[in-house]
Formats: C-alpha cells, sequence, structure tokens
C-alpha cells in the first residue's frame, strides 16, 4: 500500500477564543466545564484588561473546585493546528498564566491557563 | 576591496552600525546584532510584563517580544503608527523586535571617531559603547551595546 495515499493528519488542539473588554483570549477548550452568566463575585483581572459588561463568565476546574472567570464574549471553540502554537519566549517575561500564543489568527492570540488565573488571584 | 580602500580601511578600522530614529533620539546597533526590518503591525499586549515590553507580535513562525528603548532608557515611550517600523535584533540565543520610528541605514563608522559614553550619565549610558558625532547639524548617534541591553532587558523581565 501507497503511504501517500493516506496522509498523516496534522494534530490540533481545541481552543475557546474569548473577549475580555476588546482583547481576544484563547485557552484550552478542554479546561472549560461550560460557560455562564458572570456573577459579581466571578473572578476578573484587570492585566487582562477591564472587561465592558463582564456578563459571561468561563467556568473552569481547579483542584479546589470550580472557578469562574469574567468575560464579555465566548467566539466559540476551533480546532487549530499544534504548529501554529508557540510558547511564551521567557524574554517576555510574561505573568505565569500568559502561556503561550497562537498564530492562527490575523494577530498573535495571547493563550491563557485558567487555573493558573485562579491561582494568580489567590482564588481556589 | 580595492586595494586603496583596503590599505584606508587597515590604517582606520571601521565598525558598521544599523542606525535609527526612535522619539528624539538616534542610536545605533551593531549591525551584527540585527537580522531585518519590518513593519510593526498589530502587537498583542502582554499581562504584567515590564512597561518596556509593549508585546509580541508573530514573525516568519516565532514570537517576537517588542521592546521600546524609550522606556527602557526612561527616555520617553514609543508610539506605534503606520510609518514605525521594528527591527529584529539579536544577541546569542535571545530574539527581539525593538521600535523604530525612522531607519537611518547603515553607517560605517571609524572606531577611531567614537567617543565613550558620558561619564557620570544618566542609566542608559550602561547601555552605550559610545557616541559618534554627526556631521553639521545634526544630533550625535547614541551606539549602543545590544547584547548587553537585550540581556539586562531579560533579567528584568523574568525578575518580577
Amino acid at each position: 500500500m501507497n503511504d501517500d495515499a493516506y496522509p498523516e493528519k496534522e494534530e490540533e488542539v481545541d481552543l475557546l477564543f474569548f473577549d475580555i473588554g476588546s482583547t481576544l483570549y484563547g485557552t484550552d477548550a478542554s479546561q472549560v466545564l461550560r460557560i455562564d452568566r458572570a456573577l459579581p463575585d466571578d473572578l476578573s483581572l484587570p492585566e487582562l484588561g477591564l472587561p465592558h459588561k463582564g456578563g459571561r463568565a468561563i467556568v473552569f476546574d481547579t483542584p479546589e473546585g470550580e472557578a469562574h472567570l469574567k468575560v464579555d464574549a465566548v467566539h466559540g471553540v476551533r480546532s487549530i493546528p499544534i504548529h501554529t502554537l508557540r510558547r511564551m519566549p521567557p524574554t517576555a517575561g510574561a505573568a505565569p498564566y500568559a502561556v503561550g500564543v497562537c498564530l492562527d489568527e490575523a494577530r498573535t492570540v495571547l493563550l491563557i491557563d485558567l487555573v493558573e488565573t485562579a491561582r494568580t488571584q489567590g482564588r481556589h | 576591496m580595492a586595494p586603496d580602500r583596503a590599505l584606508a580601511t587597515q590604517a582606520r578600522p571601521e565598525q558598521e552600525f544599523f542606525c535609527f530614529r526612535v522619539g528624539d533620539l538616534r542610536l545605533g546597533v551593531p549591525s551584527e546584532n540585527v537580522l531585518e526590518v519590518l513593519r510593526a503591525g498589530l502587537l498583542t499586549p502582554l499581562p504584567r510584563t515590564p512597561s518596556f515590553i509593549m508585546g509580541v507580535t508573530g514573525h516568519r513562525g516565532e514570537v517576537l517580544p517588542v521592546l521600546d528603548l524609550l522606556r527602557f532608557l526612561s527616555k520617553g515611550e514609543a508610539r506605534i503608527g503606520p510609518r514605525t517600523r521594528l527591527f529584529v535584533g539579536v544577541t546569542g540565543s535571545y530574539v527581539a523586535g525593538v521600535v523604530a520610528d525612522t531607519v537611518l541605514g547603515l553607517r560605517r563608522i571609524p572606531v577611531a571617531d567614537i567617543l565613550p559614553p558620558p561619564l557620570g550619565g544618566d542609566a542608559a549610558a550602561e547601555h552605550l559603547l559610545g557616541v559618534v558625532q554627526a556631521s553639521g547639524n545634526q544630533e550625535a548617534i547614541n551606539l549602543l551595546n545590544f547584547s548587553k541591553l537585550l540581556q539586562t532587558a531579560r533579567q528584568r523581565a523574568v525578575a518580577r
């Protein structure tokens, strides 16, 4: 059999894209339990930008239980080829929850580790 | 190289610098530290980075942190406009984009013309190789020790 007839499928990862303020972010969709309405006590990180309304919350699991991150809009999940993802360069010295970037969009999209955002806030 | 030119070069060694303007500063970086020049484009801001890191941008499949030298040298703040350029600076394994308002080009500067950095200068002076006086009424060009600058930038970034 000719192996060329079955080209190897490129590995992909599911990313959830969302807005906080006017900035687009992405996160590993496998961390996300559900999208919910935001509540006043939900987690909000000013370093990621201030939400316009923050009407939605991304609900994710942490070792200590569920946590909620306030966002403005959720754009849904897309399968992204792994070759378009990059780790954050050490020279950038970014926050620990800024784990990398996705080059698949028109501009680079910052990838956020949700569990790490909760740790940063000392929540959960 | 023509024999006369070769003799002249031997007699007066030169070093090539990539020269640019940012804000009110005219700066030069050893050309071996510069890979290429590109349009600034859209930057992605990063949370909790030092103020001199303006964000990151994707270029040739890599992620470049983008440095604002004005902020790094405490000389103001760079602004990104449609004509702003980035030069890709490299030293060892560190690569970064650096904001330039205007590219002045490559200049071969006789080593003998490079004056030492001013004594008792501000913090920026520690990252200077020297200063070269420009002809006419043009401002001097500050020649940067880019390797030291990028290492300091990295140390400041990760020390936070």
